[in-house]
């Protein structure tokens, strides 16, 4: 291991780690970063920020996306360099070259897309570029010391197990391990409880408080978790349009104030549920069950009814199957046993088109990968769900006239800031591109909805219009099935709830008698005779 | 008898070195599809050297030196252009066919040297392939820059972001790479067989290549693999040795092809396709290119 050169500030290198926070006290500032700005073409994405931080606090840092958090937070961590700005740590000016320096002056960031080896083990994956290492690794003695360590801050994980066998909220773990292990003073922690059970969100809460009682500083950026932001943090920064809009005390804040501050208007959150007399069965799954990619069972006997009028709403953490009954029901994946009957018809072998034909509209998971072609035009990517129509298709020959109209209207009709229908996929924001993929389902009126995680990665504004739209299509008469991660959001607009864990539906129940711990429980796996 | 036993494990000593280098490689999520080509060229310019200078050092050291240029040759391709690497390593290839039968062709006929001393009936050669058999496992599984090599090949972002450089460490593993299949071919064409013909590999290349996808990128089932296929090769070569007048050995030359075919149909069964791709380092053939 060669010795990194040590960081340079304006009055030459810098102390070590451990000489700079020697005798840091709760409360004192540790960090600043004054007057940031970040530029990119012709965006501003952070505009002459400040920002501070103090040892032993949880400084929440809120925005919507594009807000800015991201950026300022990676200019912190080094995988950005910023335009304008100056960095201090304990008063030293410092110059920061590569994430690596950040590291070393104790500063670890936690992604939201894992950094993690799947096929190594979590002490591998721990260890990897620790400059203790060694050349031979001694993997007993690290285990020892990454162990104290999670005694120290209450984690559990398993140290010789391999990543992917680990659940998210483990395998978050391991990354704050990681960075605590690399001697992290100051841990950023990008949107850390998004695909975590409340279970685990309780418990990631509990370590942070952990942390940062023992004189860590400790960043959660968040979009809109603002329960979260509430019940643990000392302090929190806002950010809209790459300003700093306000920083203030947690306990002068309400979650009223936070999401004004934020979005820059009044935000509802309680969306009133249209009461609609259920028509007719229109969906019936019977004992489905289907492989994954790598051919292992994903959904083991999956049985429910829909009927119109009514929103079922699947609620479960990644990777429970959801992604694969989406896409059985689609038409994407074929049903290894089981019955999926529309509209009394068995529809379990149908084609993808015939199941569109039939009234089936499917807003996918990935709208970029599998809802969208971004080097196609809006018209273009309206088409892809009406190219098989009479009303758009002459003998073969596609009506590119009509087929405008309708995307101009659709465009109209839906609020959606794009330059105009030749506008490119790619150039439009996430929640315009979702918009577009709602409007050209919604379009056909489908007879039965599935939306598989329609608001994932959507800031407030966009994530509200796109709950609206799911409820006026129930109140035309669709049945929806809307699969989400987002517990709340299930529970918002359900009639019925399902929790689904490993493959399983674990109940369903009603939205009047369901309770959020109960149905926390079963998505964890708890059954729900068991914990009720 | 011993004859062919010995010859086979002379054999398996070649798909030992060559593969080594492409499994080291493929740990680091480089793929080489041009070690035939790497070969073809250690084994010709290792030849003339040899040749020319009537020592084997020279001959071998020479064949190390394009190998490693040949592979640092690949890593620009791959890693600083981040060019397909399957177009790039049939470059390889195709350049090695062409270029070496070029050269190589007013060689053509045996070396003419005194044989290499061997060590109970064996070549040094195999000795090094097990030595370096362990010390690579030992390399890939123990130390830290075997865990930094296969980091790098499954998720080069992770290995960016925990202060690893994922150019550094692969354009190490596509050098080492390269100089092992140099080494092979020229241990083929000063060794096993002696006598420089026009594509006389015929193949030894890509069955090495195929034993990496087998071994599931351990270097201790490689060799294994490598022992089989150098026992199939022999017996392909002189089946009369072992089943006197059982087929003719146009059909025995295909065997260990047809072997080849067979278990890339094993290995497409679900069974083995989940353990196998549990183990394929996870960026394998994928440039890592910052924006």
């Amino acid at each position: 291991m060669q010795q990194q050169p040590p960081v340079s500030t304006d009055k030459g290198p810098l102390p070590s780690l451990e000489e700079l926070l020697a005798d840091v006290k709760p409360g004192e500032t540790v960090l600043e970063m004054r007057g940031v700005t970040k530029r990119f073409a012709d965006v501003v994405a952070n505009d002459r920020i400040d920002f501070d931080l103090r040892a032993g606090e949880i400084h929440a840092v809120l925005g919507e996306n594009g807000a800015g958090k991201t950026t300022l937070m990676n200019i912190l961590f080094r995988l950005l360099h910023p335009d304008e700005g100056e960095i201090y740590i304990r008063g030293h000016r410092v110059h920061l070259r590569s994430p690596v320096d950040a590291i070393n002056l104790g500063i670890g960031m936690v992604h939201q897309h894992r950094k993690l080896v799947a096929a190594h083990t979590v002490i591998e994956n721990i260890v990897l570029g620790h400059p203790k290492a060694g050349r031979v690794l001694n993997l007993k003695r690290a285990e020892e010391e990454v162990k104290a360590l999670s005694e120290r801050y209450g984690f559990k994980v398993d140290l010789r197990a391999r990543v992917w066998q680990l659940s998210e909220g483990e395998k978050q773990a391991v990354e704050i391990l990681k960075a605590l292990y690399r001697g992290a003073r100051i841990l950023i922690l990008d949107e850390p409880t998004t695909a975590l059970t409340p279970l685990e969100t309780e418990r990631l809460l509990e370590s942070m408080v952990n942390m940062a009682r023992q004189g860590l500083a400790v960043v959660p950026f968040i979009t809109h978790k603002l329960p979260m932001v509430l019940a643990v943090s000392d302090r929190v920064t806002v950010l809209r349009g790459g300003q700093v809009v306000a920083q203030l005390n947690t306990r002068d804040a309400d979650e009223q104030l936070l999401a004004r501050l934020m979005v820059g208007r009044e935000v509802l959150f309680d969306i009133q549920r249209p009461q609609v007399e259920p028509g007719p069965i229109v969906l019936q799954v019977e004992h489905l069950s289907a492989l994954n990619d790598k051919g292992v069972p994903a959904l083991e006997n999956v049985s429910f009814s829909i009927r119109q009028g009514e929103i079922l709403g699947i609620a479960g953490v990644s990777g429970n199957g959801q992604r694969e009954l989406a896409e059985v029901l689609a038409g994407m994946r074929p049903a290894r046993n089981g019955r999926i009957r529309f509209d009394g018809r068995d529809i379990t072998h149908a084609p993808i088109r015939e199941r569109w034909r039939l009234g089936i509209g499917y807003i996918p998971a990935e709208r970029t990968e599998v809802g969208s072609i971004g080097d196609f035009t809006l018209v273009e990517n309206v088409l892809l769900n009406f190219y098989f129509d009479d009303e758009l298709v002459k003998r073969g020959v596609l009506d590119y006239r009509r087929a405008r109209e309708l995307t101009r209207h659709l465009i109209d009709e839906y609020g959606i800031a794009a330059p105009g229908e030749d506008a490119r996929g790619r150039q439009l924001s996430g929640g315009n591109l979702q918009k577009v993929i709602l409007a050209r389902v919604l379009a056909r009126h489908p007879r039965l909805l599935l939306a598989a995680l329609p608001t994932q990665g959507l800031d407030i504004g966009a994530t509200e219009f796109v709950r609206k739209k799911i409820l006026e299509a129930k109140t035309q008469g669709s049945a929806v099935l809307l699969i989400s991660e987002d517990l709340d959001e299930v529970l918002m607009l359900s009639d019925r709830i399902a929790a689904i864990y490993e493959g399983r539906i674990m109940g369903i129940v009603p939205a009047e008698k369901a309770r959020r711990e109960q149905i926390g429980a079963m998505i964890a796996g708890i059954s729900e005779e068991a914990s009720s | 008898m011993w004859q062919f036993l010995a010859r086979s494990l002379e054999a398996a000593a070649i798909f030992t070195f060559a593969g080594l280098g492409e499994l080291v490689d493929q740990r680091g999520g480089i793929l080489n599809v041009g070690i035939e080509g790497v070969m073809l060229f250690g084994a010709t310019l290792g030849f003339i050297a040899a040749q020319n200078s009537n020592s084997y050092l020279v001959g071998l050291v020479a064949a190390l030196l394009i190998g490693l240029l040949l592979g640092l040759l690949h890593g620009f391709f791959s890693i600083t252009l981040g060019v397909d690497q399957v177009v790039s390593g049939m470059g390889i290839w195709i350049a090695g066919l062409g270029l070496t039968t070029y050269i190589g062709n007013p060689y053509t006929g045996p070396l003419g040297m005194e044989r290499i001393q061997t060590i109970g009936g064996l070549s040094p050669f195999f000795y090094l392939g097990v030595v370096l058999v362990v010390a690579l496992w030992f390399l890939l599984f123990k130390t830290s820059l075997g865990l930094k090599i296969r980091s790098v090949g499954e998720n080069p972002s992770v290995a960016e972001v925990s202060g690893i450089s994922v150019t550094a460490i692969r354009y190490g593993c596509v050098a080492f790479g390269g100089m092992m299949a140099g080494f092979a071919g020229a241990v083929y064409s000063l060794y096993y067989n002696p006598v420089w013909n026009y594509n006389f590999l015929m193949g030894w290349g890509f069955i090495a290549l195929a034993l990496v996808f087998f071994s599931m990128w351990n270097p201790i089932i490689l060799q294994a693999g490598a022992l089989l296929f150098g026992i199939l090769w022999q017996l392909s070569l002189n089946p009369q040795l072992v089943l006197p007048g059982l087929l003719s050995r146009y059909v025995w030359r295909m065997v260990p092809f047809a072997i080849t075919l067979l278990v890339l149909i094993l290995i497409s069964t679900r069974w083995f396709r989940t353990r196998w791709g549990a183990a394929k380092p996870e960026a394998l053939g994928r440039p890592y290119l910052k924006e």
